[in-house]
């Protein structure tokens, strides 16, 4: 609890006679001033600074600098990182431990990339930078820290970045191991936010695979929505979510994309992959993700996956666009259903932008081309408005039953499942 | 997980810090191994701007072996962007290396001849623009590149590892005065 909360609300708690006086004095002595933690910022920031000023005085005569003394010093830092981390880790400092182990990392790569260029050496595969994937997915296991779990996925993604734009080949290799090894280190050891930035890591390495190999774009989601199968075989029920979260915010941006530029049939064929390939490649995932969901009593969301229906297989016009707009009103109905059942805030929320945006769209797409400008747009302020209105209403009424059966019975209704992300 | 102080957590830390010491003085060594084993070639460029000097520490190299006539190539698909290619140099003692073929897979090369991976940037009508990753040239601070004023075209000597590493041992300048 902060100090400044404390002072500024204890004696209103006084006065209402929640606390006595001396209560407050005696909770008012347990949380001191910080005053002291920013004087023990200084020597951070000197030794900060006077890092800056030996890192300048090298990156000024790196080049002059001979062959041998650069590859000593880039020895010595990397060395020295790690040494530094250890020591700190020793005495108790996490933070600063676990910081310079990951600085330690960084060094690595970058010794790694500054010696091949001290030489001017060139390699025609991934094999340089894939130890240093290697070496921070081993960090992850052997420390225990957030920070040491990111690194290396966003190593990953940075090296299959390199590897795919310059030497014009995908590797598997480092989508294994930021797939099979930071996968399986947050599998045990489940984090929401590891969850997402891994999802978000794999997502972009799918995302290259798919622009290197020239496939239709709709071949992204077989990898995609194996990440959010991934997530249903989880049994922490946040951390899965938050796995989930990406692949799903994909595939409702690719299903809006379908409503409102599906209707050229030039567009919609660009997605179109070989039927029963694609199709047989999504059923199976589309298998495991039921069979997760069935394992884990989490069908109620089931309802994700109308976002992935191959309507682009349809001829493109009309007809597909409002498929597409049938779909995205059905899985905002879905969320909203579920939220209703479950009454959380937060999904009424998004069940209702969901709503709100599915309805701008069809209306866009239905009413542009032959109503007057300004009735279109004073309709649709009118549609809007009276649906805020309604919706607000109705989880307003939502929420109040909610709240009255937890205040009834002891103990809070059983949240069943929930999906936070579209 | 062990936890940071039993000793085979030390141990373990230990370890990889010295693999990834060894893995850096590897990657040192593989640049001596490449000059001392390799094949040696010489590539010309076309006159070095020296311009972006001031403010990076290398400069682009354009070499002539980078444009190629597309009766060069020999796959049996016409060539496509970002395509990686083997290319077929005529490398003679001390003459510069030319074009002789560009392959989409591994050719063998007849003796005077040396093979250089690289990768399509362009499709041209008529040409093939090539790059080798070897473009990008850190000028040593004692390169008389540092006190040139003008552009020189400068002669590239390459050495090519036979288990496929590729590094520029050292650049001099085609024509010695054209620096002043």
């Amino acid at each position: 609890m902060s100090r400044k909360f404390l002072e500024t609300e204890s004696p209103a708690w006084v006065a209402d006679g929640l606390i006595t006086a001396e209560q407050q004095q005696r909770l008012l002595a347990r949380y001191p001033p910080d005053a002291v933690q920013a004087v023990g910022l200084l020597p951070l920031l000197g030794s900060i600074l006077l890092l800056l000023s030996a890192l300048s005085v090298v990156a000024a005569n790196w080049q002059s600098l001979p062959t041998q003394v650069r590859l000593g010093l880039l020895l010595a830092t990397l060395a020295a990182t790690y040494a530094g981390g250890e020591y700190f880790l020793k005495r108790g400092n996490r933070r600063v431990g676990h910081g310079l182990i990951g600085l330690g990392l960084v060094v690595f790569g970058v010794s790694i990339i500054l010696t091949s260029q001290l030489y001017q050496l060139v390699g025609y595969d991934v094999s340089g930078l894939l130890a240093w994937v290697v070496v921070g997915v081993l960090l992850s296991y052997i420390y225990e820290s957030q920070t040491l779990v990111l690194l290396p996925i966003v190593i990953g993604a940075a090296v299959q970045t390199y590897c795919t734009q310059a030497l014009g080949l995908f590797s598997y290799a480092t989508m294994g191991l930021v797939a099979l090894g930071s996968g399986y280190r947050w599998w045990r050891r489940p984090d929401t936010i590891v969850a997402s930035v891994l999802a978000v890591g794999l997502l972009w390495q799918a995302a290259l695979w798919v622009a290197l190999s020239h496939a239709k774009i709709t071949w992204f989601f077989i990898p995609a929505m194996l990440v959010y199968a991934a997530g249903d075989w989880h049994r922490e029920r946040p951390a899965s979510r938050a796995l989930q979260g990406p692949p799903l915010v994909a595939a409702y941006l690719f299903a809006l994309g379908l409503a409102l530029f599906g209707e050229t049939d030039q567009y919609a064929g660009l997605l179109r992959p070989p039927v029963l390939a694609y199709l047989g490649a999504l059923a199976a995932v589309f298998g495991l993700s039921v069979a997760g969901k069935r394992q884990r009593g989490r069908l109620a969301s089931l309802p994700d996956w109308l976002l992935l229906l191959p309507g682009f297989y349809l001829p493109g016009g009309l007809p597909l666009a409002i498929a597409t707009l049938v779909v995205l009103y059905a899985h905002a109905g879905s969320v909203l259903a579920r939220a209703h059942r479950s009454g959380e805030a937060e999904q009424l929320t998004l069940g209702t932008v969901l709503f709100v945006v599915a309805t701008m769209v069809a209306y866009f797409k239905l009413t542009w081309a032959f109503l007057d400008k300004s009735l279109f747009f004073l309709i649709g302020g009118v549609l809007l408005l009276s649906m805020s209105w309604y919706l607000r209403r109705r989880n307003a009424q939502r929420l109040a039953a909610g709240v009255a059966i937890g205040a009834a019975s002891p103990t809070p209704p059983p949240t069943s499942d929930q999906r936070p992300t579209a | 997980m062990p936890t940071s102080s039993t000793p085979s957590h030390r141990m373990l830390v230990r370890l990889l810090v010295a693999a990834q010491l060894l893995y850096v003085l590897g990657v040192a060594g593989a640049g001596y191994a490449t000059t001392a084993y390799g094949q040696h070639i010489a590539l010309a460029t076309s006159p070095v701007d020296l311009h972006s000097l001031q403010y990076e520490s290398f400069v682009r190299l354009r070499y002539t072996v980078g444009e190629a006539p597309l009766t060069a190539w020999r796959g049996p698909t016409p060539p496509q962007r970002r395509q990686s290619v083997y290319v077929l140099l005529n490398a003679g003692a001390d003459s510069l290396a030319t074009v002789a073929g560009i392959y989409d897979a591994a050719p063998r090369p007849a003796a005077g001849q040396a093979v250089l991976r690289g990768w399509v940037t362009d499709v041209f009508p008529r040409t093939l623009g090539l790059r080798y990753n070897l473009e990008r040239y850190y000028v040593p601070g004692d390169s008389p590149l540092r006190l040139g004023k003008t552009s020189p075209a400068v002669r590239v000597q390459v050495s090519i590892a036979p288990w496929g590493q590729a590094r520029i041992e050292s650049v001099r300048l085609l024509r010695p005065t054209a620096a002043r």
